[in-house]
């Protein structure tokens, strides 16, 4: 398939790791990737806040950089920022061109599991991860069942890593508990943030994992934060580069 | 009760500052939770009885005119008075000219948060009443001068040596006693005397069946039958959003409201009112109270199908780490900031949320409460009333985030700083992150830089960019 890759702010200026492997992974699937240029941030921080006019630039912006783009699919490694783009891209412009490129947005996970299904992998990764099941990907984008939800269970995150050999999973306690991350609520509730970004830190160290692994960049960049301050004994991965390792 | 001004975030950090109890307090709402999920797993048929208690809920508010006139009128045919109150004030006169009518010298009440919310025990104290709360977590707060921290649970945040101290100061039981069944049984025996010297009791309603003219009322303790029994006057309060069609929908309901509050099949009492004793009274006080208003506002409106289980509480994890007077209103939490987020004059109520969407899912109605409380959050920007000092800096994020040029370079000079300076000089500018975690390890270029460099042939620019 053609692909034109979202990559939200946060993962463009802090985590461009996280970028390049997904270029990498969807290359390596047989994909043909594309970067549209002028991409910027999906207004989250502002609509998140209540600030709805504020976000109104920041999201045709982006917008527009996908507008017009031939591609089959828009893929994003971070799930919170895929969940904002797509309301606020319809908050903002409701014209068909908008719909469109709508219609193509797809978390990776959500791409991998569901729309190009991978259903091999190559090399075997020996590692024990602990997965990061953050908020908006499993209670928003359907990517797991929330551990509130009593109807069939499912986690697509799981999925796709159980089929990489020596691959071992394992979860935190509270498993889908909030990391505390939550945008501007990390500064503006620092002390509540803080707390909850430890503990769950140290559940997910608890468990004995090498990595914590998930799909939304800013979870991982709040624990990444708290695990190094705390000089806890795990690392945190993105899960595309844990599945372009295992390719 | 004196009011505290303080936003949420202050009033959680100093909640937070006592890690041990903020762990304690977490748990012990936590322990709430594992125990709502292995009972609601317990029935295949949860997310159907969720579904349809939704559907009851939102059926009824959309007609409710109808079903309050046929709650009325059924009511009234079976000897209840009923009465009328726009607001709390309003129902405290209702409730104490009835009282005084009786010369009532004693009222026991049954746990209402909706006489909470009209500040109805000052009230009645105020005019020469004496008022016993009679479940056993709302007497512990009455006598230590608190309000409820939880709309179930009231005195989660006391431990049970401070019940001690507090029983032993007021009940006179055994300096140092903390053993929970040795302090209920005090406190059972200092209630029975109340029951028996009460002139009237008062209790709060979790639904008013329509077709029955029934009010229904679920207690752990049965504190509500001993004091509804006793007397010959019985007082209930009920928000206009209390009313349910039929006893069909209200058994929907109660499969749900005990399992999602405690892990409980139902709870021990779930008594059904709807005629007065022989010789005796019975008063339902119906209250707006603000409820109309908001339902003038379809998402807000969607509030009202609560049943106050209490489970968005036990869930939320900001809740669990601030406690429930962190808040500026009588109901905490999630819902709390749903139904009372306009009483918050430091108007951070709507921010001490993740938007993790916890509450949402474990709602057995279906409150649709993180984005109710998103939608708060644009309500006050829109009134320009925003906390945090959100007002004066998100327009510079907006155009600091709408021009690539700036966010680039600004955010190139951020990975620069990251690299060469020392963090312990950028940690205090970067506020309250640099306070609890490290700063990100800054890379060298951005995505966009790096596929100039080495992939340009990605690179595409799209027609709609101008």
């Amino acid at each position: 398939m053609k692909i034109a890759l979202f990559t939200p702010c946060l993962v463009n200026q802090m985590m461009p790791e996280v970028a390049i492997a997904t270029l990498s992974l969807l290359e390596k699937l047989g994909h043909q990737v594309i970067f549209p240029q002028g991409q910027t941030c999906c207004g989250q921080p502002m609509t998140n806040s209540g600030c709805f006019n504020e976000a109104k630039n920041t999201t045709l912006k982006l917008l527009n950089a996908f507008k017009g783009v031939e591609c089959d699919a828009i893929v994003c490694p971070a799930a919170s920022c895929l969940v904002a783009a797509k309301e606020n891209f319809h908050e903002f412009d409701k014209s068909p061109e908008a719909q469109a490129v709508i219609d193509k947005l797809y978390e990776l996970t959500e791409f991998l599991h569901d729309v190009a299904p991978v259903t091999q992998f190559n090399r075997p990764v020996a590692k024990k991860l602990s997965l990061q099941l953050s908020c908006h990907g499993i209670r928003m984008l359907d990517l797991a069942a929330p551990s509130e939800y009593m109807g069939p269970r499912y986690n697509k995150m799981e999925a796709l890593l159980s089929r990489i050999d020596g691959v071992e999973i394992c979860y935190p306690e509270r498993l889908d508990e909030c990391c505390g991350f939550g945008g501007t609520f990390s500064v503006d509730e620092g002390a509540v943030s803080a707390k909850m970004g430890k503990d769950k830190a140290q559940a997910h160290a608890n468990t004995g994992a090498d990595y914590v692994v998930g799909f939304d960049p800013s979870c991982l960049m709040h624990l990444d934060g708290t695990i190094r301050r705390r000089q806890l004994p795990i690392e945190t991965r993105h899960l595309a580069q844990i599945l372009n390792d295992a390719l | 009760m004196q009011k505290v001004i303080q936003t949420h975030a202050k009033a959680a950090d100093i909640f937070c500052r006592d890690e041990s109890r903020v762990d304690w307090h977490s748990k012990a709402l936590w322990v709430l939770r594992e125990k709502r999920d292995r009972a609601a797993s317990s029935l295949p048929e949860w997310e159907t009885l969720r579904a349809l208690g939704s559907q009851i809920k939102l059926h009824t508010l959309n007609q409710l005119p109808g079903y309050l006139e046929a709650f009325e009128a059924k009511c009234l045919s079976q000897g209840v008075k009923v009465h009328w109150a726009k607001d709390g004030a309003e129902h405290n006169r209702i409730v104490h000219d009835i009282l005084s009518r009786h010369g009532v010298k004693k009222l026991v009440k049954s746990k209402s948060m909706l006489t909470e919310e009209c500040h109805l025990n000052p009230f009645l104290e105020g005019k020469g009443i004496e008022v016993i709360d009679t479940d056993l977590g709302e007497r512990i707060i009455q006598l230590n001068h608190q309000p409820p921290s939880h709309i179930v649970v009231p005195a989660i945040h006391m431990k049970k040596e401070e019940v001690g101290d507090l029983f032993h100061e007021k009940l006179g039981t055994p300096k140092g006693e903390s053993d929970p069944t040795r302090l209920t049984r005090a406190a059972r025996a200092h209630l029975r005397e109340q029951f028996l010297s009460a002139d009237a009791a008062m209790t709060g309603v979790n639904m008013a069946v329509a077709s029955e003219g029934a009010v229904i009322v679920c207690t752990n303790e049965g504190n509500a039958d001993m004091g509804a029994n006793l007397p010959k006057l019985q007082l209930h309060s009920m928000g206009i959003d209390k009313i349910v069609p039929d006893l069909d929908s209200a058994a929907v309901l109660l499969r749900m409201l005990a399992r999602n509050a405690t892990g409980q099949p139902i709870t021990t009492y779930s008594s059904l009112y709807r005629t007065p004793k022989p010789g005796g009274e019975m008063h339902v006080i119906i209250v707006d109270n603000g409820r109309s208003a908001m339902m003038r506002d379809k998402l807000l409106g969607e509030a009202l199908k609560c049943i106050r289980c209490g489970g968005c509480l036990n869930t939320c994890p900001v809740y669990r780490r601030s406690g429930g007077y962190s808040y500026g209103h009588t109901i905490p939490g999630p819902i709390g900031i749903a139904v009372g987020a306009d009483e918050d004059d430091t108007h951070s109520s709507p921010w001490a949320c993740t938007l993790c969407g916890s509450c949402s899912f474990v709602c057995p109605t279906k409150v649709p409460l993180d984005k109710i409380i998103f939608h708060r959050r644009r309500l006050y920007a829109e009134r320009k009333s925003l906390p945090y000092g959100k007002s004066g800096y998100m327009p510079l994020v907006g155009r600091f985030m709408a021009s690539p040029l700036l966010l680039d370079t600004g955010m190139a000079a951020a990975r620069i700083a990251l690299k060469i300076l020392p963090h312990s000089l950028l940690k205090p500018m970067s506020g309250a992150w640099g306070k609890y975690r490290e700063l990100p390890a800054a890379p060298g270029s951005s995505f966009e830089g790096w596929v100039k460099k080495n992939r340009p042939e990605l690179l595409v620019k799209s027609k709609g960019e101008k």
